[in-house]
């Protein structure tokens, strides 16, 4: 792994006086740790079943076989939730994208007495321990006969995916220059087709970097799915744990497949937005 | 008052500014503050999930917890908080170093190593089960063939290694975001310094303490930090892993609340549990901000 072809980008900078053989030995043995499981994971997904149960295990397959790909499009309650996992994630996705956009916008381009706090606010909110709130979250939805629902789920993931996102989308914002802005409000545009007609199809990159973490967020998460959803609307983290892990005897293969597939968007996603999402993480982090 | 002359149809910007943000507050509000709000006051009545209505019981509720739950959850915790951000704080650092000098493919290299951090959690659990595993497991696999031990070992099932099998499994998917996070503060030391101190004499180490360290320190502290509040409240690998087992050593706040409440159906104690837990997360979460808008203020 360390003898790629790829050039590095050339540099603006020189880096300082390179320690090669100790930065390859790092990666080495830090790249076994990281990528060992991954191997492993791939490897068990495509091992026969009655090798993958032996031991000690065989640590390249034999043979190579799909058919735990094949189990997991004959079993209807994963496509089931897979339908849930997609629906509510997008959902999330939207809703995200729209409030986060309203809130960066006001947090970057106005001044108003409270903002601060307010910015405090939102930040602190990601913090709050989720298993303390889902004791009252789970009898307000069930008050207003939300559990089991789609909306309760997109609600809580929203609220959680929000501050990042909001974070992620005004420093976007905040290169956007004002006089742009302005101009057009000389011109005669009002308030609200400032954001709609300038602001937004200007931040599209911005936009769809932020959908895309908040489609992520919601996609991985498990408390809020496991709780509020029972098995018709759950998503896929709780549904395979529900699935795989209450039987005595697990099919690893088969959740090794599945654990593959429910990584795919993910991975994918990552891959394509990974600038904007490694500098919006920095940013959102640091420039609270 | 007359109107502002450039924009008479609108309200003030400071107004629409401030609604603006409006959307956000009522879903802080509704799925943050009420549930907060609401979470503690159970602390203070007999409550049950499934049975309607509840009594005041005033301060039962924390004395019962604090008689046989809170301090072996505690421990658990903060054993968990500060190895799961330790360990995995000490490999990112180590690989954003590796990865910040001349290495080849070094940009392929940093997109790779964020694949544990991407898949989730719950995805990292599985792979770590299974290798874990006592019968079948990679680990003991290797192990055993290797003569470093001569029987298969239960890493999740007994009482004295689920917590460091956790932790293990904790690190892999914590290090690459550290590493990023690093690396990125890392690009932001300027080279000349490195050049002038080593025109000067200056050995890599020295120069890592006196020029890379003082520049990294803002970005340390906010990485330490959150990983700190976000180990203090992590539920999905614990939960999936253990389940908080076995015999409740690898329990800590996250479980034993969501266990007490969706479980043993007890709201009173699990709010009682909650509010103790909280009152620890908090004093983090100042510090938090705190730092937060020192270092924007930079």
């Amino acid at each position: 792994m360390t003898t790629l072809t790829v050039a590095a980008p050339p540099q603006t900078r020189k880096p300082r006086k390179p320690r090669p053989w100790l930065a390859m030995i790092a990666v080495i043995v830090i790249g076994l740790f990281a990528f060992g499981p991954v191997y492993w994971l791939i490897v068990t997904a495509l091992t026969p079943s009655g090798d993958a149960f032996q031991f000690p295990p065989r640590l390249w397959p034999r043979t190579v076989t799909f058919e735990h790909f094949a189990n997991l499009a004959d079993n209807p309650v994963l496509g089931r939730y897979l339908v849930n996992s997609l629906i509510v994630s997008s959902l999330t996705a939207v809703l995200t994208v729209l409030v986060s956009a309203y809130t960066a916008y006001s947090f970057s381009k106005f001044r108003y007495r409270g903002r601060r706090s307010l910015m405090s606010l939102i930040l602190a909110s990601q913090m709050f321990p989720q298993a303390l709130l889902l004791i009252t979250l789970y009898l307000l939805f069930s008050a207003f006969g939300l559990l089991n629902s789609y909306l309760a789920l997109v609600l809580s993931f929203t609220t959680f995916t929000l501050p990042l996102c909001v974070w992620m989308l005004k420093g976007f914002f905040d290169t956007i220059p004002d006089e742009l802005l302005e101009a057009a409000k000389v011109d005669g545009a009002g308030q609200g087709s400032v954001i709609h007609r300038i602001l937004l199809p200007v931040s599209l990159p911005g936009l769809v970097a932020t959908g895309l973490f908040a489609f992520i967020r919601g996609w991985n998460d498990f408390i809020f799915a496991l709780t509020l959803a029972g098995p018709e609307k759950q998503t896929l983290p709780p549904g395979l744990v529900n699935t795989y892990l209450g039987e005595f005897q697990a099919a690893w293969p088969d959740l090794m497949a599945a654990s593959l597939v429910v990584s795919l968007p993910v991975v994918g996603g990552f891959v394509i937005l990974q600038r904007y999402l490694v500098a919006g993480l920095v940013s959102g982090a640091v420039k609270g | 008052m007359p109107d502002n002359a450039r924009q008479p149809k609108h309200l003030s910007d400071r107004t629409f500014g401030f609604l603006l943000t409006l959307p956000a507050v009522v879903l802080f509000a509704a799925i943050v503050l009420y549930p907060l709000i609401g979470s503690l006051t159970t602390s203070l009545f007999q409550q049950s999930l499934v049975i309607p209505g509840r009594s005041f019981v005033g301060l039962d509720n924390f004395r019962h917890v604090l008689d046989d739950q809170f301090w072996p959850v505690l421990q658990n915790t903060l054993v968990f908080t500060v190895f799961s951000t330790a360990c995995p704080f000490i490999l990112g650092f180590a690989l954003a170093l590796a990865l910040n000098t001349r290495l080849p493919g070094r940009a392929v290299l940093r997109g790779a190593f964020l694949f544990p951090w991407v898949i989730p959690g719950v995805v990292v659990s599985f792979a770590w089960l299974w290798i874990f595993n006592a019968n079948y497991g990679l680990l003991n696999g290797v192990l055993v063939q290797l003569g470093l031990i001569d029987a298969p070992v239960s890493w999740l099932g007994d009482p004295t290694t689920a917590m460091l099998a956790v932790i293990v499994a904790k690190t892999w998917a914590s290090f690459p975001w550290i590493m990023v996070m690093l690396l990125a503060g890392l690009q932001t030391v300027p080279a000349t310094l490195h050049e002038a101190a080593a025109m000067d004499g200056a050995g890599t180490l020295r120069r890592f303490w006196h020029i890379t360290l003082p520049h990294l320190r803002g970005i340390i502290g906010i990485v330490v930090l959150l990983e700190v509040i976000w180990n203090f409240q992590h539920f999905d690998m614990i939960y999936v892993l253990t389940g908080g087992g076995p015999a409740g050593a690898t329990t800590t706040f996250a479980v034993a609340v969501y266990e007490t409440a969706f479980k043993g159906f007890d709201l009173g104690r699990a709010g009682a549990l909650g509010a103790l837990w909280l009152l620890l997360l908090l004093v983090l979460v100042v510090g938090y901000v705190r730092l937060a808008e020192r270092e924007e203020k930079r």
